[in-house]
């Protein structure tokens, strides 16, 4: 691989991992520039690849978007691990790698005799990263489930929904975005750790734990006996109020009595600028219902957009309540290099997410995610230095597949 | 030794730096955090973010034993969200090993680098919200402050890339955390769905629309509610009916082919009856009997836990999650979550409290 050199430039890591939770903690990486063998096997594909949307047929392991954006910046081999012979190759690329990474159900790394012991044996300062719904160890140990798993037990569901109602489940795994951030951060404390020390170790990272720390605030709360909804203990206005448009909305966050006077100012009404019960927070937040009514009855015209940038000029924190296509299509994030366009066999020339900062020196790289089994020969020949017979022959057997 | 014992960590907390500070003490680094606008957020806020660091008060004349204190530094978390604080600026001419992590609303060369920001409004524009809720309702958010801690997780991470490059270069460098982008990042289905198929997701309450038909997602039990779905997983929907069997009360499911049929394709009228005999055995058992049921048999079923019921989880104790942290500000000691994920090297703790902020002068580090 060739470009600009990366913060991880030189990291190894044999990625085991399937489908959201772990393959987004090694994108992180690959984007920052380690290097990234993604194991996989035609016999046992990764459900990501059959996740949608996809760039024409659905079968086509290489069709879906949902995977690639997922999977950027990797090399991909398959690895029949069913087979012996399959796992001794893997044994080759995690005496190669720095890190290990896995999310597979508890016990299947053990029993394909790939567990932290064996690894171990292989390297002595191998770091294993295991992401699991529940963790490794404790009564869940064994526990399978899902993204939404993690939203159920970390309290996540309790608290989210309107006050008074029943718990609520978004329609997004929040768990897969959260716990594959901490095994990020994971890895890079081990690896800062290993070159201080020399030894390696395996970090077990549960899902429902980071769902946790994510709302410690809430832990910490005295007496909050009902979700939040979208309520803040010191500001006021503080929710989402409508706009011109179908299912369109504004979200106001006023801090203090000064921005509630530019709010006022920008929303064109004098008279709720004096009106006494608004004049101090304390006031605002006790009127809630009437507060909303009153500032809902004035956004109502406008444009979202036009809205939030009006406020924004006036200080006053404001956001339009954005979908898919507006973040998408954000002139902002386009400029920033939120998304970057890759190019892709199957998928064409497509657009990619790139971790959300800049590094000044070492800067990121969004590549091309892997087709599926595309660098056999590139990883196990010229990497691991595997006679080109010795893999033709494991491919006609069907040990690479 | 803890992962980071000896990494020396500056935090100027702004809500959105607040949290990576937090990751990188829980890891064994030494934050020391400048009380400032921390000091007007919510004491639970502090007491959440704020606990195993050290506190320290900057007077106005304090400049130069500021700069002192950052050139001893190895990271400098510096929070934006208000803007440039304390004459930071460039910190990297002067320190050139430093490790400055910038965190900011909107990207800095953006036209909206100098909007102002909360944690709802960046919900608000990640696209999260839009499909959050109940259709016939406006918008919500996810509980806690959740752009702010996406964006405090990414601010150590950051921190981290830099301490890795800096372990190859020699140089610290600058990093940039755009909180806005953070937080989109998060949205990691509807840009996507929209970029391949021109769809925009909505609202569905707690329905889990996938294909033609939604199924629902929480369920009333005796004593309280679980999350379970109808779902295109064979294993999983014989392995419920079957107890549902043995409590004669899986009535047409009994006979239904889970291989056969595709449930995102099924009638909704059929996904109604479906329901409401899964609802009605559901109903019949408490949330303890539902959650050994789906750990022994594998139904993916899990049991809606409240804060309450979360700290008493027995395998949150079994895996140390949550530990007795005491407020030196308000005397009161709280149960809040600890370590981050079990790790091989030893337990080191950071101060399982939070401390009152002390004058910069007597705030030197600690001895590598």
């Amino acid at each position: 691989m060739t470009g600009p050199v990366g913060a991880l430039d030189g990291i190894r890591i044999a990625d085991f991992s399937w489908v959201g939770a772990g393959p987004r903690a090694t994108k992180d990486l690959a984007d920052s520039g380690a290097t990234v063998v993604k194991i996989e096997s035609r016999r046992r594909l990764d459900l990501g690849r059959r996740s949608p949307p996809f760039a024409g047929d659905p079968k086509d392991p290489d069709g879906s978007a949902f995977f690639a954006q997922t999977n950027t910046s990797k090399l991909g081999v398959t690895i029949d691990l069913g087979d012996p012979e399959g796992v001794a190759v893997a044994r080759k690329l995690i005496a190669w790698a720095d890190v290990v990474v896995e999310n597979f159900g508890p016990g299947y790394m053990e029993r394909i005799g790939l567990g932290y012991a064996d690894l171990q044996a292989i390297r002595p300062d191998i770091i294993l990263a295991s992401v699991s719904v529940a963790g490794r160890s404790g009564p869940m140990a064994g526990f399978r489930g899902y993204g939404n798993s993690a939203a159920a037990h970390s309290g996540h569901a309790a608290m989210s929904g309107w006050p008074g109602s029943e718990p609520h489940m978004p329609p997004f795994a929040y768990g897969d975005v959260v716990a594959p951030m901490v095994a990020t951060l994971a890895v890079l404390a081990a690896l800062e750790h290993r070159d201080r020390t020399g030894q390696g170790q395996h970090v077990d990272v549960s899902q429902i734990e980071p769902m946790v720390h994510v709302i410690a605030d809430l832990f910490a709360a005295e007496g909050l006996t009902d979700k939040p909804g979208n309520g803040d203990p010191v500001m006021a206005p503080h929710g989402v109020f409508p706009c011109a448009g179908d299912d369109r909305w504004i979200a106001i966050a006023v801090a203090d009595d000064v921005q509630w006077q530019a709010l006022c100012r920008v929303l064109g009404d004098d008279r709720l600028a004096g009106d006494p019960r608004f004049a101090t927070a304390d006031g605002r937040r006790r009127e809630g219902s009437a507060l909303a009514d009153a500032v809902g009855g004035l956004t109502r015209g406008w444009d979202r957009h036009r809205l939030m940038a009006a406020l924004a000029e006036a200080g006053v924190p404001a956001g339009a309540v954005q979908d898919g296509r507006d973040v998408f299509e954000d002139g902002e994030l386009r400029t920033a290099g939120h998304f970057v366009a890759v190019d892709h066999a199957v998928l064409g020339t497509s657009m990619m997410p790139a971790p959300p900062m800049r590094l000044h020196d070492t800067p990121f790289a969004v590549r091309p995610p892997p087709r599926l089994g595309e660098h056999n020969h590139q990883v196990l020949i010229d990497m691991l230095g595997l006679p080109e017979a010795a893999v033709a022959d494991l491919e006609a057997r069907g040990v690479l597949a | 030794m803890s992962l980071l014992r000896g990494v020396r960590v500056v935090e100027f907390p702004d809500g959105l730096v607040d949290l990576g500070g937090r990751l990188l003490a829980e890891l064994g680094a030494e934050v020391v955090s400048i009380a400032g606008v921390d000091l007007e957020r919510p004491q639970a806020r502090r007491l959440a973010w704020h606990h195993g660091k050290r506190r320290v008060r900057v007077a106005p004349a304090e400049t130069d034993r500021l700069a002192e204190l950052v050139a001893g530094a190895d990271i400098v978390l510096d929070g934006r969200l208000g803007g440039t604080r304390h004459g930071l600026g460039e910190l990297s001419a002067a320190n050139p090993t430093l490790v400055h992590v910038v965190a900011v609303p909107f990207d800095t060369a953006g036209t909206r680098k100098d909007w102002p920001a909360t944690d709802l409004t960046l919900m608000a524009m990640s696209g999260l919200m839009h499909i959050t809720g109940d259709p016939e309702r406006p918008p919500l958010r996810l509980p806690g402050e959740q752009a702010f801690a996406l964006t405090g997780i990414q601010v150590a991470t950051a921190a981290l890339l830099g301490l890795r490059a800096r372990r190859r270069t020699g140089r610290g460098q600058r990093i940039d955390v755009s909180a806005y982008r953070a937080t989109a990042l998060a949205n990691y289905r509807e840009p996507v769905v929209y970029e391949w198929t021109g769809r925009i997701g909505r609202r569905t309450g707690n329905r889990l629309v996938r294909g033609k038909t939604g199924v629902r997602q929480i369920w009333p039990c005796a004593d309280g509610f679980v999350t379970w779905s109808i779902i295109d997983n064979p294993g999983m929907m014989r392995s419920v009916v079957a107890t549902m069997a043995e409590h004669g009360a899986a009535g047409e499911l009994a006979e239904v082919d889970w291989e056969a049929i595709l449930v995102a394709d099924a009638p909704e009228a059929t996904i109604a009856r479906w329901e409401s005999l899964v609802g009605a055995f559901f109903a019949a058992h408490d949330r303890a009997t539902l959650g050994d049921w789906s750990l022994a048999r594998g139904w993916g079923l899990s049991v809606i836990a409240d804060p309450d019921d979360v700290r008493a989880s027995a395998h949150l104790a079994a895996r140390g999650l949550f530990v007795d942290v005491a407020d030196e500000e308000t005397g009161r000691t709280a149960r809040l979550p600890g370590p981050l994920f079990r790790h091989g090297a030893g337990e080191d703790a950071p101060p399982r409290r939070l401390r009152r902020p002390v004058p910069l002068a007597d705030a030197g580090w600690s001895q590598r």
